[in-house]
């Protein structure tokens, strides 16, 4: 089944679409950045960015600190959101489930199927920053573009910053996983995909504005976006990974509640799409 | 087949289905009648798994249902309030896709039985062009071939000729009939009267969620006792048929006779020209009126 | 399974995976059986205990200045957080990370590393040039550091125990110092420390009649292993750019170059010893007193910031402020414009007395 939606996401021409946008803004920052050589200031605009001005090869790692506060969830949201209430709306839900296919393996099937885009929006995003660094950015001295400097101050080597960026990689393509079981479960109660994407955008909006008010303090650790940006942690020295670890762990309760949700009222829903 | 015991569904505080007992026998072509928001759909549904009931049972291939349906689901063919498909690939893309989430099995096959199908259905020729494209009843066809797919035991059919320009009708008849005669057994609904006359071996009419009627449609349509004449000289048929004559209509003459052959041997022995001599048989519709309550169906 | 069932069984998870983390704050935690004046001297000569940890402090003040005093704002106004490594006092790696870099302090026999990832520029230090009067830095946040100096020379007499938190997954004794000097605006400090070592893992300082700290700082990871000297040690990465001499603190600066002297005793307290510059700084612990004199422009900065900010009252010809327990003076005006700027954890009506104590503010020209 999860080959099934494998093949029904990659032949849907809105998933090359929304993969494109996807590397459009961080190559867009890459040929500002590259004309003007104007960094942010200190403490404004995405992380690395600055860093990237004097040498490129971390820009597939700014490039994913562009797209993940935004462009990424919402991209996850769009194709999660699809996922259960685009089936009720096409009609199509009635022939797979009477095909049959389980509920519960469908459940699973289209968050895995979204999870595989994640990574592959993840990786594609990492790999188009690090071409696109390496061309635009990478015209610097030798001994800049072979060592680079970590968050801590220290050099890392090539193999350190490729294992890192790996990690980085892995941990923001995890950080989505809560939107998009998010999405799966607005899309198990509507039939109407729009409505599930924007109820799971409302969800980390939500979050966000909670993340910068002081009285909602004591909710912060339990905020799906509390840890998002925690993957410049992989670049300290040595590795910071406290929040990294709880921002995993918070993304597999997440799935867990979400899907476990949408598990109960998908199981024994009428479908009357 | 289909066996169902007191099913019935509640929407909040809409009685949808009130306890209809079904009974579809093997190589029926089971004609489930109603007007439109009589509940036949919801029924069919349950059926198949997709609503659950508020209280009553669903036996499918002999297996309860829900529960049971991926053991017999597989051997079933549906088409469930019009037929859907993605838009954006092609007929073969589609089958080829709702064939494969039934699992790995026949794969080998599918390239084959996608080509019968489409072939089957009148779809053959459409190659790239993408369901988007498709016509009403382009739509409609595929949806009956994603059914024939896995060479069902079981068609259950919600209005399957909707969209279909006349030839279409006759053509799809034509191939359910066909699949009849090879074994399989099939459950229309439809609102169609004529349709499920013409096609139907059992009928059950559904009205404002009760099953009213459930029987073969050869005993549905039973003699009524009468024979219809045409006469040239109907003052002469009456004066032969004394107080046997229940409507006179111009030539046309409505008789009380247990045996059309006697009734004829008796008007050509003093005779009286028959032109025609029918033994009278109720419709559907008159048994559909005469079951179903009086008043407006919603 | 009925749809009900399915639902309770969802909601039952999703409580248990929600309780776990409060069911284990909950677990019993070890008593210590250690005096208040045990745990007192543990604290104060913990100097040498090896450690690593992570750490996180809030602040509630807001001071009424900005510019070239941001970095002392988001210190005390805001959450920091910290990454420490302590071999020794005079090795050490203070982290203050943030979500788009950090901003590092490496201590090492001879001097500082200052570190900024997003400035990408590393600053020694030598250790002798370090004013003795200097702007706080992130390392002054750190549990240990600041329980150490704020209980330098606590009266034993006035500690009392806390019960014992479990902090860091570590069992802590508390301790309770009350500043008990009608001068102060701080009532008392809470201080959690590991019983055998002494190590203070949690400070919170109270003002006078808060029932939330004005500063509570806590290590939230602690490991008792010493830190490898690695770990401690920095060398400027090559495409770093490297500065070498004084930071750019501005009281250090006016310490240095002014010409004010103010005398060994303001409002009571003493001026800490070994101080010759033109900045004072009396008092211990938590109940400080700071005299600056400011030069004509920067005095007509703070003024205009002081006098806008509400609460200000013009008091003798002065501005004075109240933030949380710090209190703010600017005298009037010296000689050539040049203003006393006194700041303390002393009441305001300290501050007032204090200032004229004090000779006009002088020099810079």
């Amino acid at each position: 089944m999860i080959a099934v939606e494998l093949r029904k996401l990659a032949r849907r021409p809105r998933t090359w679409a929304t993969l494109l946008m996807l590397d459009l803004l961080p190559t867009t920052v890459a040929v500002l950045l590259a004309v003007t050589h104007l960094g942010p200031r200190p403490g404004q605009g995405p992380a690395f960015l600055s860093a990237v001005l004097s040498n490129g090869t971390l820009f597939s790692v700014a490039a994913l600190a562009i797209v993940l506060p935004l462009f990424l969830p919402v991209a996850v949201a769009v194709i999660a959101g699809d996922s259960i209430a685009g089936e009720a709306q096409a009609g199509t839900l009635r022939y797979l489930l009477t095909r049959p296919v389980a509920r519960s393996r469908l459940l699973v099937a289209k968050l895995v199927s979204v999870l595989v885009f994640v990574l592959v929006a993840v990786v594609l995003v990492a790999g188009t920053g690090f071409v696109v660094g390496k061309l635009l950015l990478g015209g610097q001295p030798l001994t800049a573009s072979t060592a680079v400097t970590s968050v801590s101050g220290s050099t890392l080597t090539p193999v350190q910053v490729a294992l890192r960026t790996l990690l980085a990689i892995g941990y923001v393509a995890l950080s989505m996983i809560g939107v998009a079981a998010m999405a799966l479960l607005l899309s198990t109660f509507t039939d109407s995909p729009l409505s599930a994407t924007l109820g799971a955008l409302a969800f980390l909006i939500g979050s966000s504005l909670l993340l910068t008010l002081d009285a909602a303090r004591g909710l912060a650790p339990y905020l799906p976006t509390r840890y998002w940006l925690s993957f410049i942690d992989l670049f300290r020295d040595p590795i910071l990974w406290r929040n990294v670890e709880r921002g995993v762990l918070l993304q597999l309760v997440y799935v867990a509640v979400l899907l476990g949700a949408a598990w109960a009222n998908f199981s024994s829903k009428d479908i009357t799409s | 087949m289909i066996r169902t015991a007191g099913l019935t569904k509640r929407f909040g505080e809409v009685l949808a289905v009130d306890s209809i007992d079904l009974d579809v026998r093997p190589g029926d072509v089971y004609g489930f009648l109603g007007a439109n928001g009589s509940g036949k759909t919801t029924s069919v549904r349950m059926i198949l798994g997709l609503v659950l009931p508020t209280s009553g049972t669903v036996e499918l291939l002999g297996q309860p249902m829900p529960r049971g349906g991926h053991r017999v689901l597989p051997r079933v063919g549906t088409l469930v309030e019009g037929a859907a498909a993605y838009g954006h690939l092609s007929a073969r893309a589609n089958l080829n896709l709702h064939d494969a989430s039934g699992g790995p099995a026949g794969r080998s096959t599918r390239r084959r039985r996608i080509d019968d199908v489409l072939e089957q259905v009148g779809l053959a020729g459409t190659g790239r062009r993408p369901v988007k494209a498709f016509s009403l009843g382009m739509r409609q066809r595929l949806g009956l071939a994603a059914a024939l797919m896995s060479q069902p035991e079981l068609l259950v059919l919600d209005e399957p000729t909707n969209g279909l320009d006349p030839q279409g009708i006759r053509e799809i008849r034509e191939l359910l009939l066909r699949l009849n005669d090879n074994g399989a057994t099939i459950f229309l609904s439809s609102h169609l009267l004529t349709e499920v006359e013409q096609m139907c071996t059992r009928v059950g009419v559904l009205d404002r969620g009760r099953l009213v009627v459930q029987d073969e449609l050869a005993n549905l349509q039973a003699l009524t006792g009468r024979s219809v004449v045409h006469t040239s000289e109907p003052a002469a048929a009456l004066a032969v048929l004394d107080g046997r004559v229940e409507k006179r209509d111009g030539e046309r003459l409505v008789v009380r006779a247990d045996d059309p052959a006697a009734l004829n041997a008796l008007l050509v022995g003093r005779g009286v020209p028959v032109h025609e001599l029918v033994a009278e048989r109720r419709t559907l519709e008159q048994v559909v009126l005469e079951r179903s309550e009086p008043g407006p169906v919603g | 399974m009925t749809r009900r069932w399915r639902w309770l069984i969802v909601a039952a998870g999703s409580a248990a995976l929600v309780a776990l983390p409060l069911a284990v704050r909950l677990l019993p935690v070890g008593h210590s059986a250690i005096t208040a004046a045990g745990l007192l001297a543990r604290v104060q000569a913990s100097a040498g205990v090896q450690y690593s940890g992570y750490a996180e402090s809030s602040g509630g003040l807001a001071l009424p200045v900005t510019n070239r005093f941001n970095s002392i704002n988001d210190l005390f106004g805001d959450r920091t957080q910290l990454r420490v490594w302590w071999r020794a006092a005079d090795d050490w790696r203070v982290d203050a990370v943030n979500l788009a870099g950090e901003t590092d302090l490496r201590r090492d026999l001879s001097g500082v590393w200052s570190w900024n990832y997003e400035s990408n520029t590393a600053a020694r230090t030598q250790q002798d040039t370090v004013p003795i009067v200097r702007l706080p830095r992130a390392d002054d946040l750190v549990p240990a550091t600041l329980a150490r100096r704020l209980l330098s020379h606590a009266d034993p007499v006035r500690a009392t125990r806390l019960p014992d938190a479990r902090i860091a997954g570590h069992d802590t004794a508390g301790l309770r110092l009350r500043t008990g000097d009608a001068r102060s605006t701080i009532d008392h400090i809470d201080v959690w420390a590991l019983p055998s070592s002494g190590l203070p893992v949690r400070v919170k300082i109270y003002g006078r009649g808060d029932t939330k700290p004005v500063l509570a700082t806590t290590l939230l990871d602690l490991s008792t292993s010493a830190p490898k000297a690695s770990e401690t040690a920095f060398t400027p990465a090559a495409g770093a750019k490297v500065r070498y001499g004084q930071d750019e603190d501005i009281v250090a600066a006016v310490d240095q170059f002014g010409r004010s002297h103010p005398p060994a005793q303001l409002a009571g307290l003493s001026r800490r010893p070994l101080e010759v510059g033109s900045v004072g700084v009396y008092g211990q612990g938590v109940t400080l007193l700071v005299a600056v004199p400011l030069p004509p422009r920067l005095a007509r900065t703070v003024a205009g910031q002081l006098s806008g900010t509400p609460g200000s009252s013009a008091v003798g010809g002065g501005v004075s402020v109240g933030v949380g327990p710090l209190n703010l003076f600017l005298s009037g005006e010296g000689i050539d414009d040049a203003r006393w700027l006194l700041a303390g954890t002393v009441t305001a009506a300290t501050l007032t007395a204090a200032a004229a104590q004090l000779p006009p503010a002088d020099g810079f020209r």
